[in-house]
């Protein structure tokens, strides 16, 4: 379990990367293994989450925050294992609440975040796309390669984040 | 003659996980098919072979909403099954931490689940666009019972601070008087939130359920008492097989529970209420008179004013084992030394209904067996009796509309998709 820093405050405090996913649905928990897959070095500089339960606990995370990265799962109609990268400007809020029962998806804790106020000024989505997400543990192998690649896009863009002289 | 089918894939956000289907032949209705997947049975075939110490981790994981019930239940089966006994301050903490599950739990389901269904919105985001501040204090509730399981617990999902005989690490007295002030708060908000449940509009309509919940001689039920419901059951809970069984139903690959014998019944907020309002605390108890709540609740869609009730009591209870509190000499109660093969069962009352929970170890202390009944197979059938009364009386509904008032049928009874994967289904739209 990565530890959540301390962040700096003020400006230009360390970004916030969060995992949402459930550990035993296989490829849904992509997000969970890209934000434990981050280089160590990079964990001095980056403050880390995860959120495995119910969404809403992200807008208490996200809330007044300046940079926030969350990587989750996604059906998008991709082939399996591609990453996607959403910018909160992109972010369309697909059909909601009306077919289900229980849980919360992250475009509505998006939504409910955006019209409650409780919402970072700046939020990126990478979303692997899923193949397997039945019961179990193991990652399919499209889905295990994307997580590699995702891992690499979000070191890249906390890097560039932080500044160019910021992590080697 | 016409033949309407009505499918839904209600559950989640996975195709043929969770469905209903509807039959309607003419003006009768020939078929209600609900099916819910249940996680706990695959987690039951993963516990075989783990030690006993292990379970409460292990089944905690199969709830992102109710873990705590998870984690109680299996450490009270496994208790029970090596003669041991949780006393005192580690017996009031473990209602504390089950509190903030109930507090949490009902909150999500009062303001983003349900609440929808009355206003007259198809989500919780269109609520929240309108009523910001009721969402907000859902929302708030909630995370004040999130705080809890997050004090006790060690973290808020899948709590890892609970086992076998108690906990890892207990609480001082300074970090429990730490979250009174907003355990305070929550008292407010959670009479606001009964008082804002009572003044929906509900429709006109009563089951006539068996209600089945745990009853305990002093308190309102959470992790001990025996099982009893309004039909005459009064059973110590190592008798729940006896009484209630799982049959299989072909369409569904899950188990549907049922009274042996009798047929459906109902467990949750309902019957609990139905069944112990007497052992309501003070403010709760006032606060259902304020608003003139039956002692039994028979219709299904009150059940919103029911959970706020609850969170009342369990802000209540929260606040009154903090004013008790003084931390207990050890953490736990130490387990056996030596072991001979065993067996346990024991249930214990999550935010939706009874959990029950029966193990069989062998002389290493490993699970040979594992047996978990959730609250919503338990429901399951009973969910399927209101769908059938719902059709009946409203057949002239075109099927969107049917659709709907289906749908607000179950969510009456906050069926738990706990197993729901968080992916993210993604219409990509680009400017």
């Amino acid at each position: 379990m990565p530890e959540t820093k301390t962040p700096p405050s003020g400006p230009g405090r360390w970004p916030l990367v969060i995992g949402v996913g459930n550990e035993h649905r296989r490829d849904d928990r992509s997000g969970l293994e890209v934000v434990r897959g981050l280089p160590s070095r990079l964990h001095e500089r980056v403050r880390i989450a995860e959120c495995q339960g119910d969404v809403t606990d992200l807008l208490d995370l996200w809330s007044d925050e300046a940079e926030v990265i969350v990587v989750d799962a996604v059906r998008s109609g991709h082939p399996p294992g591609t990453v996607l990268r959403l910018d909160d400007a992109f972010i369309e809020i697909p059909q909601l609440g009306a077919t289900s029962t229980h849980g919360l998806s992250l475009s509505e804790a998006v939504g409910l975040g955006r019209a409650l106020g409780k919402f970072p000024a700046h939020l990126v989505v990478y979303g692997i796309e899923a193949e397997d997400v039945g019961m179990g543990e193991g990652l399919s192998a499209p889905v295990s390669v994307g997580i590699q690649e995702a891992i690499e896009l979000v070191t890249t863009e906390v890097r560039s984040l932080l500044g160019p002289a910021s992590i080697t | 003659m016409t033949e309407r089918t009505i499918s839904v894939d209600y559950i989640a956000r996975v195709e043929g996980e969770g469905a209903l289907k509807v039959r309607i032949r003419g003006t009768t209705v020939e078929d209600v098919q609900l099916k819910i997947w249940e996680p706990p049975r695959f987690f039951e075939a993963f516990l075989r072979g783990r030690s006993y110490l292990e379970a409460p981790d292990i089944t905690a994981r199969i709830c992102g909403i109710c873990p705590i019930a998870y984690q109680m239940s299996s450490c009270h089966a496994m208790e029970q099954a090596l003669g041991m006994r949780v006393r005192g301050q580690l017996r009031a903490l473990r209602r504390l931490i089950y509190c903030g599950e109930w507090i949490e739990s009902h909150a999500l389901h009062i303001y983003l689940l349900h609440a929808p269904d009355f206003l007259g919105y198809p989500d919780a985001l269109a609520l929240a666009k309108d009523h910001p501040d009721a969402v907000k204090h859902g929302l708030e509730l909630k995370k004040i019972g999130n705080e809890l399981m997050q004090l006790l617990g060690g973290r808020e999902i899948h709590p890892i601070n609970v086992r076998v005989g108690g906990f890892y690490r207990v609480p001082t007295v300074t970090e429990l008087e730490r979250i009174r002030p907003a355990l305070e708060t929550a008292l407010g908000l959670a009479e606001e939130t009964v008082r804002f449940a009572a003044g929906l509009t509900f429709p006109d309509i009563e089951e006539d359920y068996e209600f089945v919940s745990l009853r305990h001689e002093h308190e309102y039920p959470m992790n001990e008492g025996d099982v009893v419901s309004n039909r005459g059951v009064k059973i110590p809970m190592s008798q729940f097989e006896d009484v209630f069984e799982e049959t299989h139903v072909p369409y569904s690959h899950a188990l549907q529970s049922q009274h042996r014998g009798e047929g459906s019944y109902l467990v949750g907020p309902l019957a609990r209420y139905a069944l112990n309002h007497d052992r309501l605390l003070p403010r709760a108890k006032s606060i259902a008179r304020e608003v003139g709540l039956e002692d039994v609740v028979r219709n299904p869609y009150r059940s919103i004013i029911v959970r706020g009730v609850e969170t009342v009591h369990a802000v209540e209870e929260s606040l009154k084992i903090i004013d008790a509190y003084k931390p207990p000499d050890e953490p736990f109660v130490e387990p056996p030394a030596s072991f001979h093969a065993t067996s346990g069962a024991a249930i214990s009352e999550a935010p939706r209904g009874m959990l029950y929970h029966r193990y069989r170890l062998n002389e290493e202390g490993l699970i040979e067996e594992a047996k978990i009944v959730a609250p919503t197979s338990q429901n399951q059938k009973r969910i399927e009796d209101d769908l059938r009364h719902l059709l009946d009386r409203s057949l002239n509904l075109d099927d969107r509309e049917l659709t709907n008032a289906c749908e607000k049928a179950i969510r009456n009874h906050d069926p738990c998709i706990s197993c729901a994967t968080h992916f993210l289904k993604l219409d990509l739209v680009r400017a």
